[in-house]
């Protein structure tokens, strides 16, 4: 596991454990994420990469039997502190999902919504909503239809404006649960190269079945197999030089 | 090959005679009701019909006033729906979004059993058990009022309200819950500004249909509200007697004579209750239609 980092640490994890009901899903984890760069998480189904995902911004306290022990620091606060509201922590630690979810409203209030309940004013949002819009690489195909359904869009562009949408209300950290999973290969590359970009100003931590794009795209990759981490470090040793055998035989396609 | 073929005409034309039996039937309905109805203008101006203010259907001069019993209708549907919408829909959310999994598994079918009970045991309850505390809380000369024909119908109402907008709020997909929870919104925020609209067509056809149920109720009505065809006042007009349309046709049908003035004018009112249906109906899909963020 690297030491430090260049940029310095966002999210820390020490001895993170996770049981659904009996079935105890993730064993022991530790990791150190950093700050403005994008980690991967890869492993085969079922591994528990996107249940670890899902304990950065808490979305299993939304799963009645989840259990969790151990600690998670986000920029130094402990978020299962009894102390943590989950509802500003999700502020500063946004998620875009598997497939695309817009609200079904108007392009315009789905990326209003966020900065709405977080208390900005009606006058404030054309601007929010144009500069979310372009960070999301999305503002130049929409800008003159803001006011259509949300779901008139494509699918790639559905995610895209769930990328803005959660842009807008300037988180520290994006979590990606397989941002690409459901789209073709254009939107893919779309998204990769807003994601790269994006890797300036966030924290990105993204899950992906895909190798080749975590590769393509993460500067630390972390492997997980049936609920372990088994390795994690920069992307280019664990694709070049695996220093585990299970690592090894996943990333050279012997199982998974 | 062949014996396939003529299985599937067969089962298409079964098919196909089903529908259409529904399809005529209803026509058929049509015709006859407004037939009838349209009898009485003959001698009875259309005019007369639905601005007199007396139904008076057995007067030397009987006059075949509609507005008393429209606006005894309009009075109980819409006190009826004060009470049973927000009540409804509010367990809707309740047994959808907030409630114990297996508390909700036990509450939405005791919320449907309520819509099996028979109307005349609504009526026999409002009767023996309502209408004495209506009279009594409210220091009234009777307990038969608009009042406790609407609580008895929004009772009645509720199953059909619960059941159907609570299917509607569970149908919308836990993903655009989990996008709005992720945004940092609370759970609230989350029901009432994502869930509620989401579900908003299928929550309005649930309010339409409870209304719908409250309007053509007759037993219930007939049985609790008193029955006097006066023109009620509103609000005052929930605390005093009213008979509704429907009540009408029920207490009078049995004795009139076929043929006569008095039977055509209740096949006209029968012709009302079918357009005011007609109407709500519209006014249903008009509502879908204009949240067209259909899922």
């Amino acid at each position: 596991m690297p030491e430090t980092y260049d940029n310095g640490t966002e999210i820390e994890v020490k001895n993170l454990n996770l049981w659904y009901g009996e079935k105890h899903a993730l064993h022991d984890i530790s990791i150190d994420i950093p700050k403005n760069s994008v980690t991967a998480f890869i492993g085969p189904s079922g591994c528990g990469k996107s249940t670890f995902l899902r304990c950065l911004n808490r979305m299993n306290d939304l799963i009645p039997t989840c259990k969790i022990e151990g600690q998670v620091n986000i920029s130094n606060e402990d978020i299962y502190s009894r102390e943590t509201d989950v509802v500003d922590l999700r502020k500063k630690v946004g998620m875009v999902f598997q497939k695309p979810n817009p609200f079904p409203m108007s392009i315009f209030d789905n990326i209003s919504y966020g900065p709405k309940i977080h208390g900005f004013s009606k006058k404030e949002m054309p601007e929010i909503v144009e500069h979310a819009l372009k960070s999301g690489a999305l503002w130049e195909e929409i800008s003159d239809r803001l006011d259509a359904s949300a779901l008139d869009l494509s699918g790639g562009q559905q995610q895209r404006l769930c990328i803005a949408r959660t842009l807008a209300v300037k988180p520290e950290v994006i979590l990606f649960d397989e941002p690409c999973s459901a789209l073709d290969p254009i939107s893919t590359s779309k998204i990769e190269d807003l994601i790269l970009e994006l890797k300036k100003d966030y924290t990105i931590v993204i899950v992906t079945h895909n190798m080749q794009q975590a590769a393509r795209i993460s500067d630390y990759t972390a492997f997980f197999l049936l609920g372990d981490l088994i390795e994690f470090g920069k992307t280019n040793q664990i694709f070049e030089n695996p220093q585990k055998k299970e690592t090894e035989d996943y990333i050279t396609g012997r199982f998974g | 090959m062949l014996t396939r073929n003529l299985k599937e005409k067969g089962i298409e034309s079964l098919l196909f005679a089903s529908g259409a039996v529904a399809v005529i039937a209803l026509i058929l309905l049509c015709i006859f009701l407004f037939k009838e109805g349209v009898l009485l203008f003959k001698d009875y101006s259309i005019i007369n019909f639905l601005t007199d203010t007396r139904w008076l259907p057995t007067a030397k001069e009987p006059q075949f006033g509609l507005l008393p019993l429209l606006l005894g209708s309009f009075v109980v549907t819409v006190g009826a729906i004060l009470f049973s919408v927000p009540l409804g829909l509010a367990a809707a959310i309740y047994i959808s979004e907030i409630a114990d999994p297996r508390f909700a598994n036990i509450m939405k079918p005791v919320a449907e059993i309520l819509a099996g009970i028979p109307s005349v045991v609504y009526g026999f309850f409002g009767l023996v058990v309502l209408v004495p505390i209506v009279q009594k809380t409210l220091q009234l000369p009777t307990g038969q009022t608009a009042l406790t024909g609407s609580i008895i119908l929004g009772i009645m109402a509720l199953p059909t309200i619960i059941s159907i907008s609570e299917d509607a709020i569970s149908s919308v997909p836990r993903s655009i819950k989990e996008g709005s929870l992720a945004l940092g919104s609370t759970q609230w925020q989350t029901i009432y500004k994502v869930t509620f609209p989401a579900a908003l067509s299928g929550i309005s056809a649930a309010v339409m249909l409870g209304i719908g149920r409250a309007i053509g109720e007759t037993m219930t009505v007939m049985m609790v509200s008193g029955n006097s065809a006066i023109i009620p006042g509103f609000p005052s007009g929930l605390f005093t007697s009213v008979r509704t349309m429907t009540a009408t046709i029920a207490l009078e049908m049995g004795e009139v004579p076929q043929g006569s003035d008095h039977f055509h004018a209740l096949f006209a009112i029968g012709s009302v209750l079918f357009i005011t249906t007609f109407i709500i109906n519209i006014i249903a899909n008009y509502i879908k239609r204009r949240y067209r963020f259909n899922l």
